[in-house]
């Protein structure tokens, strides 16, 4: 049995995971294989089936809540409070750290809204809407009202129009040869 | 910036208009005349060449020349760049041309204002 050390570490590490680890077999929230087995039951109406239907979603049957049977409902699934993925402790020690999530805790109907790069409806903003508008308000103000100062004040550089022949372009411009006038342009030289 | 500084600031009265041509007389100062402008080329001959309107400036001549030397030497002749270089040069004297006359129609705008005063002034010591 010279190999024997070998092959019980091979054993043991086939075990492992059933020895040490939880999976989904055996949760007691999760334990369905088909789509229809997802689906959540009628809305409970006994006691009796009150504290079945919590033990199914992991709750107590104090903390168990349904949402209203208003035709649109959803069934026997817990209304629980919404603790978005931002407003979790990063610090606690969370069993999928990833979505600081732990093992067996009921879904809110709308988990995948509140992830941690989705909404928080707890946010607390460090301006009020209020104080925002007014800067953005003050900022556009400036900026617009600068540039309706400047409007009056173009910018330009230190030159005459440009000059052209034919009396600026007169006849190629459009103008009717019987008012044509005379335009002389000059340079800087003297005549003679 | 100096030039909006004078005028908007310093002299917003005697800057001249650039959108406008000056107003003065312009051989006023020059006892003898200035020399005209001319160009060595005549309306019939641009329009039989089709140049732009936008090319047709004082240094159309030189324009028109460039291209005759395309037709005749090829589009990219090597024998073409002297010519080119010329009109070049030239559209650079004409930037100069318009900077002088600004200079100019504000130097007289600043003299009319000047002459103005010393009138008001002998005026009112009359």
């Amino acid at each position: 049995m010279a190999a024997s050390l070998k092959q019980y570490r091979k054993l043991l590490q086939l075990l492992r995971p059933f020895i040490s680890h939880r999976n989904l077999s055996t949760s007691p929230v999760v334990s369905a294989y088909w789509n229809k087995d997802w689906k959540a039951a009628a809305l409970p109406k006994t006691p009796k089936e009150r504290a079945e239907a919590a033990k199914k979603y992991g709750l107590r049957v104090e903390d168990y809540e349904t949402y209203e049977d208003d035709g649109s409902g959803y069934g026997d699934y817990p209304k629980l409070p919404i603790v978005s993925g931002d407003a979790r402790d990063a610090n606690v020690d969370w069993d999928i750290p990833e979505m600081k999530r732990n093992f067996n805790e009921p879904l809110h109907i709308d988990a995948d809204m509140y992830g941690e790069d989705r909404c928080n409806p707890d946010l607390k903003l460090r301006y009020s809407y209020t104080t925002m508008l007014l800067y953005l308000g003050t900022f556009m103000a400036t900026v617009i009202g600068v540039y309706w100062w400047s409007v009056k004040y173009p910018r330009f550089l230190p030159v005459m129009p440009k000059q052209y022949p034919f009396n600026d372009l007169y006849l190629e411009k459009g103008g009717s040869p019987a008012n044509e006038k005379t335009i002389k342009h000059y340079t800087f030289e003297p005549a003679d | 910036m100096g030039n909006m500084m004078y005028a908007y600031v310093t002299n917003p009265d005697t800057v001249p208009d650039y959108n406008a041509p000056p107003t003065f007389d312009p051989l006023q100062g020059f006892p003898n005349g200035r020399k005209e402008r001319v160009i060595n080329v005549t309306r019939e001959e641009l329009d039989k060449a089709n140049i732009d309107l936008n090319r047709r400036d004082y240094c159309v001549d030189l324009y028109y020349n460039f291209m005759k030397c395309r037709r005749i030497d090829g589009i990219f002749a090597e024998s073409c760049q002297h010519i080119k270089h010329d009109h070049d040069k030239c559209e650079f004297d004409d930037y100069v041309l318009r900077m002088k006359e600004f200079e100019r129609e504000k130097r007289m705008k600043e003299r009319a204002k000047r002459l103005m005063q010393k009138s008001q002034a002998e005026a009112l010591t009359d």
